[in-house]
């Protein structure tokens, strides 16, 4: 007999049994009808939510109803139910081969997951307003930064920008005006004349012995980051490089035994990559103490993986030709290696090393919460003395710096990447002067960043008095039932925190970016200058982290989950606008065209011509936000915006690493497990 | 019966891509349009149906002043008007029906329709229209997965749902191989010689203008530079047209 038509028959018998699997296991029948990816994820979400909508009531009491003779449910149940029916009406339907709308299960799902979201998050949407006075007070210092000091005679105090405005109008009209000058605030920030450290130089040149307190120019707070961020770039391109090599299949399938080697370099550049930089900064302090040195370490490590990871990708997607060619003039594997693939991967290696720089630019300014560098030290330090004024000033320089780095990064990248031949002539003399002139300022620069970041590679190997401890008790953490669930609740809530700001953050997004998008705001002069504010606002908003924006958020709603949420909503906002209004920018006119000319009306047009071009990006990017705001609630905590950030830095500041570990184990499950889990949905949908 | 007298266009940036242009299209022509890449071709069959604001001049059909018309007025015009583009302009990542479909837009209550209902009746059409450029197995997949013949025949279909009177077709033809190139003309003449539809063409190949077209225009410049029969055409013709250094080039 045929076994086509055996395995037909018995597959048409079985199909009409098969859906009953699925009332008693969810997604079960799905899979043997080969839609595994459809089963799976039905069996795991049908898990996932009847476990949080239980655990919900049992901790937090959420969606409680008092039923007869006093026994409460949670009615969350009752749209459980409705997802769990659903997938049983799936089964029936697929037997049939027909689709069935997932929009029952989604709304179940959403519905769920946001009651949840919004109780464990702690969002008490009231306190916006009745809070507002605090707000306001919040929101002037904000926008009155200390950078000036005013003299009026002994009293001293700070120049805001109404009193800089009669200052200069007093000096323009010749009038007598009393005298401002930078604020101490400000010599802070960007460095100012006093007592320093004596440099390794001067003790070289003999002007001073070592650690001799001289005069000079302290440095300021934020040229201290900029160096951070300088330094671990260099730093971890260096080293990412042969990484790399290491990661990256096609190269590592030539030598023998490299296939183990390749997943091997694989997992652990996506276990260090899961981690955030400033939990390894809380790692590395413990290692070689606090200071900026202890940044620079922190941001490079996370920096190499990540680097190494993107840079093994180019490798595996460079063009076999030319590898192929110099393999067959006879070159060895490093001579493949230099002629046949380094000439490839330079120009992307370059562009990923800016980007990267943008990046650690932006973690530099955070570091120094837990590392002690930085101008993230200095806003820890000021926020502690409630000094808001401060730290406004503090970020508006951020804000300035980061704007300056992302628009030179981006336009280094688009150089590179525009990939012009260059004619191979011959130099002129300015430009061999200049190239030289360039490197003699890179090494001094170098020098002295070095300096200033005071690295001390000797402190590498003389590891602090808990360091071997820290290791020891990595390595057998801490799985006891109340560790174990204080973390899942954290854990829940930090999740929690990342979907509620994707959402809130995402959805007042979508309005702003039409505004912000070049095509649409038009032509007159009133929409031109919507459109070069909305922009301003996405950039201003956007060069500031999280971490930073949690402390304005503790001042006017409360220390917790939700300030949390709210400073990562703000970021949220900030870069999906800049991403949805380039997106928009980036439809095609033609269906639009098309449309209109079937006699459809505007409405009808948008409908059927833009959103279709616009949902796709627009829910990739959502994507891509999700796993950075699932990363950065991680570390939300540490500046008292709630979730597992908070339980972490009480665990090393207590010097429990047994569950200090435990916690850092969960992180890098959950952070891998949301990066899968986003790939798949990116996969099906986008 | 088509009229256009006097059309001008003139871009915002200066650019004069029509001037003083008249002519007449009889009910159930096959009007070839020729000119070079840039002699206002496109600017012209926009015009019709008002896609583009034409800067004078008037055009009438059967009657109605195109022109004149405003807000609903132009819509209800445009629906009678079938329209097939040189990039097929299909929303990619729609399906083939939502595609389809999207024809019916002129017609169908607003309401609904952003919420993608249309009734029993407008899914029939789809089906049948389908039938007809022979895709109706492609009903349900993306746009983008089709190729580029198969794009062109969606627009078609769309065109159809419409139920036009005329058909404006903007090269549609030039981003297809020949032989996709006569499947495609074919459809266009089909719906010329059996449904009676007017089609106005722009073409770049000549001889697919002998094929296909009844009368022919021709455009340089901006400018009405030759009016009627194919056949009519010469070397002097063709000169005046495509300028002196052209050469005839044939195409299977």
């Amino acid at each position: 007999m045929n076994p086509e038509v055996s395995k037909k028959n018995t597959s048409d018998k079985l199909r009409i049994l098969l859906p009953f699997l699925s009332i008693f296991i969810p997604g079960s029948s799905q899979i043997i009808v080969k839609k595994t990816w459809r089963g799976i994820s039905i069996l795991i979400f049908t898990s996932l939510l009847g476990f949080l909508v239980n655990w919900s009531f049992q901790n937090y009491k959420i969606g409680q109803v008092t039923l007869f003779e006093g026994a409460s449910y949670s009615w969350l149940w009752i749209p459980f139910l409705l997802f769990y029916g659903w997938n049983i009406a799936d089964a029936f339907l697929l037997a049939k081969n027909k689709k069935s709308p997932a929009l029952i299960a989604i709304i179940a799902a959403a519905l769920i997951l946001y009651v949840i979201g919004w109780s464990v998050t702690g969002v008490k949407m009231e306190r916006l307003v009745t809070r507002y006075d605090d707000a306001k007070v919040v929101m002037k210092r904000l926008f009155n930064p200390d950078f000036f000091t005013v003299h009026d005679g002994d009293k001293v105090d700070i120049c805001s920008w109404d009193c800089l405005w009669n200052y200069m109008k007093a000096k323009i009209n010749g009038t007598e005006a009393p005298q401002v000058t930078f604020s101490q605030n400000t010599g802070q920030i960007f460095g100012q004349k006093g007592t320093i450290t004596a440099s390794r130089w001067d003790v070289l040149l003999g002007k001073a012995t070592i650690n001799q307190r001289i005069p000079g120019f302290e440095t300021g707070k934020l040229i201290e980051t900029i160096a951070i961020g300088l330094m671990a770039t260099l730093f971890s391109t260096i080293l990412a490089v042969p990484v790399s090599f290491l990661a990256a299949h096609n190269v590592m399938r030539r030598v023998p035994g490299g296939s183990i080697i390749y997943y091997i370099s694989r997992t652990l550049l996506n276990i260090v990559r899961a981690v955030d930089t400033v939990v390894w900064g809380l790692i590395i302090i413990v290692w070689v103490g606090l200071g900026s040195f202890a940044g620079v370490i922190a941001l490079t490590i996370h920096s190499i993986a990540a680097l190494a990871k993107l840079f093994s990708e180019e490798i595996e997607h460079i063009d076999p030709g030319p590898v192929e060619a110099i393999e067959a003039t006879g070159g060895n594997f490093f001579q493949v290696i230099r002629y046949g693939v380094i000439p490839q991967i330079i120009p992307s290696f370059l562009s990923y090393t800016l980007l990267r720089w943008d990046i650690n630019m932006r973690s530099a300014t955070v570091i120094g919460f837990v590392a002690g560098g930085g101008i993230g030290f200095f806003v820890v330090e000021t926020i502690r003395m409630g000094g808001y004024q401060q730290y406004a000033a503090a970020l508006w320089a951020v804000a300035v710096v980061i704007i300056i780095v992302d628009y030179i990064s981006s336009r280094w990248r688009f150089n590179i990447l525009k990939d012009q031949p260059k004619a191979v002539d011959k130099i002129p003399t300015w430009k061999k002067i200049r190239t030289i002139l360039y490197i003699v300022l890179g090494i001094a620069a170098f020098l002295y960043c070095w300096e200033i970041t005071r690295i001390d590679l000797k402190k590498l190997l003389d590891p602090g008095p808990t360091f071997g401890r820290l290791l020891k008790d990595f390595v057998s953490i801490d799985t006891t039932g109340k560790v174990i669930n204080n973390i899942v609740r954290e854990l829940i809530i930090t999740t929690m925190q990342a979907l509620m700001a994707t959402t809130l953050g995402g959805v007042l997004a979508i309005p702003f970016s039409f505004l912000a998008a070049k095509n649409l705001t038009g032509k007159s002069k009133f929409s031109a200058w919507i459109f070069v504010i909305t922009r301003g606002v996405f950039n201003v908003l956007r060069s500031i982290e999280a971490l930073l924006y949690v402390a304005i958020f503790v001042y006017w709603v409360g220390i917790g989950p939700y300030a949390g949420m709210l400073a990562l909503s703000i970021t949220t906002f900030a870069l999906m606008g800049k991403l949805f209004s380039e997106a928009i920018e980036n439809i095609d006119s033609g269906p639009i065209e098309a449309i209109n000319a079937t006699g459809a009306n505007k409405l009808q047009s948008i409908i059927y011509a833009i959103v279709p071009q616009i949902v796709p990006p627009f829910l990739s990017y959502l994507i891509y936000q999700w796993d950075i705001n699932i990363r950065m609630a991680t570390i939300i905590g540490f500046a008292g915006g709630g979730g597992i950030g908070l339980m972490l830095s009480t665990f090393f500041g207590s010097l429990q690493y047994h569950k200090a570990g435990t916690v850092i184990l969960a992180i890098v499950i959950i952070v891998a497990v949301m990066d899968f889990t986003s790939a798949k949905i990116r996969e099906k949908f986008v | 019966m088509l009229k256009i007298e006097n059309l001008s266009k003139t871009y915002s940036n200066g650019t004069q891509a029509l001037h003083d242009v008249s002519f007449e299209v009889e009910e159930g022509e096959f009007l070839a349009v020729i000119g070079l890449s840039g002699s206002g071709k496109s600017t012209l069959l926009r015009c019709i149906n008002r896609l583009i604001e034409p800067t004078s001049g008037k055009i009438t059909w059967n009657g109605v002043d195109i022109t004149a018309a405003s807000g609903k007025d132009i819509r209800k015009i445009r629906r009678q008007i079938g329209m097939v583009f040189q990039q097929f302009n299909l929303v990619k990542r729609s399906s083939v029906n939502t595609n389809v479909l999207s024809g019916r837009l002129g017609y169908v209550p607003t309401f609904p329709s952003l919420f993608h209902v249309f009734s029993k009746e407008d899914h029939q059409r789809v089906t049948k229209t389908l039938n007809m450029v022979g895709l109706a197995d492609k009903i349900d997949v993306r746009a983008d997965s089709l190729s580029g013949g198969q794009q062109q025949r969606v627009g078609i279909a769309r065109a159809l749902m419409q139920d036009p009177k005329m058909i404006l077709a903007d090269e549609p033809v030039a981003s297809l191989d020949p032989v996709l190139a006569h499947s495609i003309l074919k459809y266009l003449e089909q719906l010329n010689k059996e449904f009676g539809m007017t089609v106005l063409c722009s073409l770049h190949f000549l001889d697919l203008v002998h094929r296909y077209a009844t009368r022919a225009i021709a455009l340089k410049d901006g400018n009405l530079v030759f009016q009627g029969l194919p056949k009519e055409i010469d070397d002097v013709q063709f000169k005046a047209i495509y300028g002196k250094d052209a050469e005839r080039i044939e195409v299977i």
